[in-house]
């Protein structure tokens, strides 16, 4: 389990986030969302280990993220960027191998048994199989997101951290993208997933943080933390949310307001 | 570039290909020269070490350690290449960059003018050489890592200052053997190059290669962006800092005995990296082979083409290599 406590982000001198405290727990999906610039990404880098907090601290049961290695970092916690790189000249099982980078010493260069039995599991929990042996770079964007999730698999981390997984995907895609962040939850880990669109949050996440104005106005379900007013302090402009009768909720910015 | 995506088994066998191809090489720079000496006679000087023909004579004392030398300078250049365009992720960087070869040639054509001894040369351009990296490193320096865009401008920066001081040299100095030795040393040649300098060059070039090869993992991490490299436990800092290390040493290594050889450590890496892909483990051993066949070659056709004159090295490379790389890359595009 992550836990943040009283955490402040800060590039420089510049303090954008304060007083963020939440925990992801094992077995749900966390979304975080919020405008531009409010500092998703960056905390999504904090609770990865990849940012040192200005203030509070970001524990992993218990321990204190700095006080890991890296290495022991990367195998309790898999991080996917947003925007991965096209990477030339590699089949993408050669790619998703590079999961396996935390657990091999820097004499071995061939993998371990186990390490192409993790490889050939997260093919298979990403649908990627039959693209295994394919190069990367000729991949739709679509399967290229489901290979950086594929190769975050690949680490078998406990907790998985996804910043924007479904930018550029059409919504077919971010569905599928999203079932595998769900899938890999119910096998009892931790997702935390950086999102724009509340509506995807509200049907994938089982809590979403909000983030606005420099604080975290809400972390909660869906219905408690998709607020009318909590919106439109985050966005500054008047975001109408709709309950269905199945107890969702849908929400739409209204530009006429 | 786009590099193809290459199975194992064809890669051990493409790099099995090219260490016979690295063999035939030496062999044929061995037997080439201004006295030709057919491959029995160098197969019969390597399995009798201590013979006293005259062939035995020359091919120990003269050929052999310049092939080897020449080898070890295509080696070390190509895998200082590699390393840099792993770790910037830039298919244009050359080993060149850290700025170590213009701090040599520097330091050489001061040398020259002070009138320092010829076989002194060496190691006053490998301490120039490492000297100018280090100088460059520390200008990249950010916290406790280098930053690429500030590797390369203070890379760029300095050799065009130290380019600057060596055209005020060839300038001032009298039309002697000094600019004469100075563009010698501009133009690349292994010419009286001897087992002596072999031993030391190979030594530091060891360690970088040694080092290199170590270094392979974290430089595959590295091409999926810094980020996601430390993601994935890479410790990117210590990662940079021993690439630019291993290059600077592989690089001054090289120019050290042979001067400014271009060309081979921006090019051999593209070529590696069609022929085995892109993976660091198999793409930094063929980079070594491709980039020791290559100068082999070039400085066997450097004594073959106008005996018993010897055209300089690096000129050869690039007026041969770089219209035949040309037309290999642009050919295929557009075929």
């Amino acid at each position: 389990m992550i836990d943040v406590r009283g955490v402040a982000l800060a590039y420089g001198e510049c303090v954008f986030l304060r007083g963020v405290s939440l925990a992801l727990r094992p077995g749900e999906v966390l979304a975080l969302v919020g405008p531009n610039g409010v500092g998703k990404t960056t905390l999504l880098r904090a609770m990865a280990g990849l940012h040192v907090p200005a203030a509070g601290e970001i524990a992993l049961d218990g321990r204190v993220l700095q006080g890991l290695t890296a290495r022991a970092r990367a195998r309790e916690i898999a991080l996917v960027s947003a925007d991965g790189p096209l990477v030339e000249g590699v089949t993408v099982r050669e790619l998703v191998s590079a999961g396996r980078l935390p657990y091999r010493p820097w004499w071995r260069w061939s993998p371990a048994p186990e390490d192409a039995g993790a490889v050939s599991e997260a093919l298979a929990h990403t649908q990627l199989t039959h693209h295994a042996e394919r190069p990367f770079h000729a991949l739709s964007s679509g399967e290229r997101q489901r290979v950086w999730i594929a190769l975050a698999l690949a680490q078998r981390a406990r907790t998985l951290l996804l910043d924007e997984p479904t930018s550029h995907l059409d919504v077919r895609h971010a569905f599928e993208a999203l079932r595998l962040v769900r899938a890999f939850a119910a096998r009892g880990h931790a997702a935390a997933v950086v999102l724009h669109d509340l509506n995807l949050a509200a049907a994938f996440a089982d809590r979403i943080a909000l983030l606005g104005a420099g604080r975290l106005l809400c972390c909660g379900a869906p219905q408690e933390a998709l607020d009318e007013e909590l919106l439109r302090v985050a966005y500054g402009v008047r975001i109408d949310v709709q309950r269905q009768p199945d107890g969702r909720v849908v929400a739409f910015a209204n530009p006429n307001a | 570039m786009v590099s193809a995506v290459h199975s194992s088994s064809r890669r051990a066998a493409t790099l099995c290909a090219l260490a016979l191809v690295f063999a035939a090489a030496l062999a044929l720079g061995s037997g080439v020269g201004a006295v030709r000496y057919p491959p029995g006679d160098i197969v019969r000087a390597v399995v009798h070490p201590f013979g006293t023909s005259g062939a035995d004579q020359v091919l120990w004392m003269l050929r052999f350690p310049r092939v080897l030398i020449a080898a070890l300078v295509g080696a070390a250049l190509s895998l200082a290449g590699a390393l840099l365009q792993g770790m910037l992720r830039n298919p244009l960087v050359d080993p060149y960059l850290t700025g170590a070869s213009a701090g040599a040639a520097c330091a050489v054509a001061v040398a020259l003018v002070l009138g320092l001894a010829l076989p002194a040369l060496p190691l006053v351009a490998f301490v120039a050489a490492l000297a100018t990296a280090a100088f460059v490193a520390a200008l990249a320096r950010t916290g406790s890592g280098i930053s690429a865009e500030r590797l390369i401008l203070a890379g760029v920066s300095l050799s065009a200052l130290f380019a600057g001081v060596v055209t005020l040299v060839l300038v001032l100095a009298p039309p002697s053997s000094t600019s004469l030795g100075i563009l010698a040393w501009l133009g690349g040649s292994l010419s009286g190059r001897g087992w002596a300098e072999l031993s030391w060059a190979a030594l530091y070039a060891l360690v970088g290669g040694v080092a290199a090869l170590a270094l392979a993992p974290a430089l595959n991490a590295l091409r999926l962006g810094e980020e996601r490299a430390r993601a994935l436990g890479v410790n990117v800092d210590r990662a940079h800092w021993g690439i630019v290390g291993s290059a600077a040493l592989l690089t001054a290594a090289a120019v050290s005995v042979s001067g400014m050889v271009g060309f081979v450590g921006l090019i051999v890496p593209h070529v590696a990296r069609r022929m085995v892909g892109s993976d660091a483990r198999w793409m930094l051993p063929a980079c070594v082979l491709v980039g020791a066949i290559l100068v082999v070659a070039a400085d066997a056709l450097s004594r073959a083409l106008v005996p018993p004159i010897e055209l300089p090295l690096g000129v050869l490379l690039s007026l041969l290599g770089v219209p035949a790389f040309l037309y290999l890359t642009f050919h295929r595009r557009t075929a």
